[in-house]
């Protein structure tokens, strides 16, 4: 063995010598294992779902408008990004008046001012602007789609005019990718040339790219929030959609970073010294429910199915990896409140709740896939699902299909798919417009939107009006309050748990504070 | 043989069994030299023991395939009641390979059985019509054998979406040209033979020169073939659940099992490779029982 | 022989024609809308409508293959709808990477099994050509996905002498074979793909030296006074044309066949990109990938044939 190791060590110092001089940087580099299948794309908007946001989008670029993710305790909020202050003119409730960062420059050097923002805006929203993008269109459309028009008011003030009041505005803008207008004329608007030379104003600067590899990206000296010029000098990403295979990565010495390590690897990882952080973020593992079509329009089945689900067994299925979900956010958001009902398990509640409702057997099905964004894990999930359902006097038929098929039921909603009573669709509650509001508005109804079975309630679309024209922030956190307590009093959905995302870590990277979000701050990260 | 000026009806009648008598004779050398092969008898054992305790698996399997526990999740070989542990779910494994043969080598046999049904007789039909027809059948069939067969098995699949109908589908379709060739291919060896000739000069049908003379022949190197192609069919139907575009869960299928099982590699790996060790048995006992087959018939593909 | 060769090209160029249509239709016998993934799951029926104008798919089908087959007789492959990369960039490199590795395997199966077919074929019924021949039916029956599993956790997880993933400690934009740091990362891969070919060819080596051995020229050598070794040599001579034309085979499927070994390995060539491409119905990617693995196999076939035909005209057939 030993011998194996000299000749080896030796051949690696005479390929070295042939290939030139040896590096002896002291570089420090962070390797990151992601779970998506490929690089997300650098042109602004990322694809890969919010894993393409945490990795790509927010490492090359800012908005408007950012998370702040410097804490773990609680549920992270917006912060000032690009704009360092936002208000609603007094005089008109469509009107919003930001105020831009001054001395920000763009990775290729010029600098950011208003004139940036309008060309994004055309970027993403008029199909003549030769910088127009289709999918990158496509991909901010549900954020930006209420933009009637920006103003330039000077160099470093603008105004958004919204087509209809949205007191939740700064959230959208959070989303929304500003890249570089100097970067992509002089390239000729040609996005092919400009994913190998992104230049946008994040924490890193593109190095290199070998497509479906590896993405470089290197420390931005020059950030202009001097508390997150990354505390590492380079930042490779490595798609690695293989839990199994990342979990290998990482114990053999690939990566030092691994998203999503599989519950089941996550003891091995710990034994060899690896450190595993996790926190609650708001992430819904549920299921929407039809209530139109199927017994699930009964609000007394749908809060059977809560009462007969027995979180702590899940939990035990994912090695103590999630927390139990009782209602549609992590009880750490500003917004949970406290519901008049609690669905602790109670089999014999549910039996007799169904009995009630005269639901015997309770016939129900449930769309499932076999893999996805956010799925967790799907197949022994939703197995350990209907196992408990059936056992308080369901009948749940799971009609298991790929993400794809289950993304073709979950677009047009249930008008489309009346056979089906509920979806296990994971979804992103980063902000309360989808968090909450999404799920139940009535404006919402699949396909316009995320309300795929069609709930209707008056009274839940008057305190979404009310939430939508109150701009003053602790009264409107106060009716976000009463509609999530009301949304888990009509059990809008089936509820199981809320991830907490697990990573692991190698041994020699510190600094690393997971936020309580989609995204995370990987800049104050050092590797020894 | 009988001169054609004398041909009386018996003789016609002795002419036709000919080659069938042939043909008896030849399964009885086959029979006989099967008899002391014990290699390949052995195989053929394990293969009827396989196919049996699939077609039994209601009356053998311990346990409920589906039931899961999650207490007993991962439990090792011999632990309490669960003669092979347990899976991910705490369900018993013996109980899923038993259920889970039923699907594999449903997987393996049936597409192969269609595809020797559908790619014989159209290889027949080219063979023995030949002309046009040969040209229209074995070019369609030359396309789709410029595929490598687990391309054409990934893409299908991949078009359709998961699920066992559109594997099995897949898996007929990439197993048709190349049967339809072995087929073509001894058809027309056949036809251009006396014996076919004789027959047909001496008026006999199409059909019973199909039936009697091309069949006798032709089916034997058909049936080694097919024979050779249920491992492969094993190996790729496995291959597509282990991708997720064959058996969707929570049907216990060898393929799909390693899949799921293998998240648990690190906590009970003897458990994770045991779908594996049964589609390596099956896989190896069918190669061999082929093997075994083709050297007794002597035939040459 | 010239016509022959002439011929046997022309023939080729209507299956080329089928080849693509059935790789331009593949993707069309799909249920849903081919843009589905790539778009955020709430976008709206607006939205996915202008997305569809944009990349050309509300034109009739027909008209669609018309315009993508011109594009391809050109090297046009369009642009993959994912990473907006040409199509024709990201699969000829991945196209380079799967190369190395079929390569590297059939030419190691090829040696091994060579090997060991001809001193089973040569020995038939000895304890030797029962382990060969042994070694070769697990070759051929064992699942290789599996296989590279386990052979991760031994050697990349359990020893740590070798690397579980990628293709090189900067990926393959910089890839030397020739350097250890590189190198290691195929040891694996290599060696899981290569126990196909093995059983294989070892097979065939078997039993054409087997074969071979049984002819009367074998005899005629022996009487001429030849020693055995020589005679060997004559046998193995006249096996090779038959071993090769199978070796050949091999490297085409390897091509095609090399999915799922690189998935586990996260290795980027065609296998790779053809599942990210499934997964996320990339169709431009889908359509390109398969159609070039399948020409592939078509020429790998065509040089086959016309080599087999140049060493023995007697192959010649209409």
């Amino acid at each position: 063995m030993r011998r194996l190791k000299t000749t080896v060590s030796a051949m690696s110092i005479m390929a070295a010598l042939v290939m030139g001089p040896v590096q002896v940087s002291a570089e420090s580099v962070l390797r990151v294992a992601m779970t998506a299948g490929d690089i997300p794309v650098t042109i602004g908007q990322p694809d890969q779902g919010f894993e393409g946001y945490r990795f790509v989008g927010y490492s090359l670029y800012d908005p408007l408008v950012l998370w702040d993710l410097a804490k773990g305790d609680t549920a992270a909020d917006i912060k000032p990004g690009l704009a360092t202050a936002w208000k609603i003119d007094p005089e008109d409730n469509k009107r919003w008046i930001v105020d831009l960062r001054k001395g920000v420059k763009w990775h290729d050097g010029c600098d950011f001012t208003a004139e940036d923002v309008i060309w994004n805006f055309d970027r993403i929203s008029d199909d003549k602007a030769p910088q127009f993008h289709p999918k990158q269109f496509a991909s901010i459309r549900n954020r930006t789609g209420n933009i009637e028009k920006i103003d330039v008011l000077d160099p470093y003030k603008v105004a958004f005019i919204t087509k209809q009041p949205d007191s939740l505005f700064p959230y959208q803008l959070s989303y929304w990718f500003m890249i570089s207008r100097c970067q992509l004329t002089k390239l000729g608007n040609d996005y092919e040339a400009y994913a190998d030379a992104p230049s946008g104003t994040g924490p890193y600067k593109f190095d290199s790219i070998v497509p479906q590899e590896r993405l470089e990206l290197v420390k931005n000296e020059g950030y202009w929030d001097a508390a997150r010029v990354p505390a590492h000098d380079r930042l490779v990403l490595i798609p690695m959609p293989e839990a199994t295979t990342r979990a290998a990565a990482l114990l053999s010495g690939q990566v030092d970073f691994v998203e999503a390590p599989s519950p089941d690897t996550i003891p091995r990882l710990e034994s060899s010294g690896m450190n595993i952080v996790t926190a609650p973020y708001p992430h819904n593992w549920s299921y929407q429910l039809n209530f139109v079509d199927g017994n699930f329009k009964d609000k007394k089945v749908r809060q059977a199915a809560n009462y007969a689900i027995n979180r702590e067994e899940m939990k035990a299925l994912l090695g103590g990896y999630m927390l139990e979900g009782y209602t549609n956010i992590p009880p750490s958001t500003p917004y949970h409140g406290t519901p008049s009902v609690k669905y602790t398990y109670d089999p014999k509640k549910a039996a007799a709740l169904l009995e009630e409702a005269g639901c015997k057997p309770c016939k129900i099905t449930l769309a499932i896939s076999t893999s996805g964004s956010g799925q967790m894990q799907p197949l022994s999930m939703n197995e350990l699902v209907k196992s408990q359902l059936d056992a308080v006097g369901f009948e749940t038929v799971l009609d298991v299909m790929d993400w794809n098929a289950l993304l073709d039921v979950a677009r047009p909603g249930r008008t489309k798919n009346p056979g089906i009573d509920g979806i296990n669709i994971s979804r992103a509650l980063q902000d309360p417009f989808s968090a909450l509001i999404r799920h139940v508005y009535s404006k919402q109804h699949a396909p316009a939107g995320s309300n795929w079975g069609h709930y209707s309630n008056a009274g839940v679309d008057a305190l979404i009006d009310e939430i939508y024209t109150t701009f003053d922030p602790p009264a409107r956190l106060a009716k976000l309050t009463e509609l999530h307590e009301k949304m888990v009093e009509e059990a809008v959905m089936l509820w199981i748990a809320h991830d907490i995302n697990p990573r692991a870590l190698a041994p020699n990277v510190k600094g690393f504070v997971q936020a309580q979000s989609w995204f995370q701050d990987l800049t104050p990260i050092t590797v020894e | 043989m009988v001169s054609a000026s004398s041909v009386e009806p018996q003789a016609l009648a002795d002419m036709q069994s000919g080659p069938a008598l042939k043909v008896r004779g030849y399964w009885a050398s086959v029979a006989y030299r099967l008899r002391y092969d014990y290699l390949t008898l052995f195989f053929g054992g394990m293969v009827i023991l396989v196919i049996l305790s699939a077609i039994f698996a209601p009356l053998l399997a311990p346990m409920d395939p589906y039931q899961s526990s999650m207490i007993n999740r991962l439990k090792p070989i011999g632990y309490k009641d669960f003669l092979l542990g347990t899976d991910e779910l705490g369900r018993d494994l013996l109980s899923r390979l038993l259920y889970g043969g039923r699907i594999s080598l449903t997987m393996g046999v049936l597409p192969v059985v269609i595809a020797t049904l559908v790619g014989g007789t159209l290889g027949v039909i080219a063979g023995f019509v030949g002309g046009k027809v040969n040209m229209a059948i074995m070019r369609i069939m030359d396309v789709f054998y410029a595929f490598p067969s687990i391309l054409l098995a990934v893409a299908i699949s991949g078009a359709m979406g998961g699920g066992i109908v559109n594997g099995m589908v897949s898996l007929t379709l990439i197993f048709i040209p190349p049967l339809c060739r072995v087929a073509e291919t001894a058809t027309s060896q056949v036809r251009s033979l006396d014996f076919v000739e004789a027959a047909r000069a001496s008026g006999a049908g199409t059909f019973s020169i199909i039936s009697v003379h091309i069949l006798g022949n032709v089916l034997g190197p058909i049936l080694i073939y097919s024979s050779s192609l249920v491992s492969v069919s094993i190996l790729i139907a496995s291959g597509l659940s282990f991708l997720g575009l064959g058996v969707t869960p929570p049907e216990p299928d060898w393929g799909l099992m390693l899949n799921t099982l293998r998240q648990a590699i690190y906590i009970n790996p003897v458990i994770c490779a045991l779908p594996g060790v049964a589609i390596l048995i099956t896989s190896i006992s069918f190669n061999l029982v082929s093997d075994g087959l083709r050297s007794a018939m002597d035939v040459r593909l | 022989m010239t016509a022959y060769i002439i011929r046997r090209l022309l023939y080729a160029i209507p299956i080329a024609l089928g080849v693509s249509m059935v790789c331009f239709a593949l993707v069309y016998i799909a249920p849903g809308d081919p843009l589905q993934t790539l778009l955020p799951e709430d976008a709206s029926a607006e939205t996915i409508e202008m997305v569809k104008k944009a990349y050309g798919f509300d034109k009739p089908i027909p008209v669609q293959y018309a315009l993508w087959l011109g594009k391809v007789l050109t090297g046009d492959f369009g642009n993959s709808i994912a990473s907006g990369r040409a199509v024709s960039e990201e699969l000829f490199k991945a196209l380079a990477n799967t190369i190395l590795l079929a390569a590297g395997a059939v030419a190691i199966a090829f040696s091994l099994a060579f090997a060991m077919g001809t001193v089973a074929g040569y020995w038939v019924g000895s304890k030797v050509d029962r382990f060969v021949t042994g070694v070769a039916v697990v070759g051929v029956s064992i699942p290789n996905y599996w296989l590279a599993i386990v052979l991760v956790i031994i050697f990349a997880v359990e020893l740590n002498v070798l690397p579980a993933t990628g293709m090189g400690p900067r990926g393959s934009d910089t890839f030397e074979l020739l350097t250890w740091d590189h190198f290691r990362h195929v040891i694996l891969p290599i060696f899981t793909l290569s126990m196909i070919p093995i059983g294989i060819i070892t097979r065939t080596t078997r039993s054409c030296v087997a074969e071979t051995l049984n002819q009367d020229f074998v005899e005629t050598l022996r009487a001429k006074g030849l020693v055995e070794s020589q005679v060997l040599l004559h046998v193995i001579r006249n096996s090779l044309p038959q071993v090769l034309a199978v070796m050949g085979l091999q490297f085409g499927y390897l091509m095609g066949g090399s999915i799922l070994v690189e998935t586990i390995f996260t290795w980027p060539g065609t296998g790779f990109l053809l599942n990210k491409a499934i997964l996320t119905r990339d169709i431009p990617v889908l359509q390109g990938t398969i159609l070039v693995l399948a020409m592939i196999f078509v020429a790998t076939n065509l040089v086959i044939d016309l080599c087999q035909t140049a060493i023995d005209p007697r192959l010649k057939r209409s």
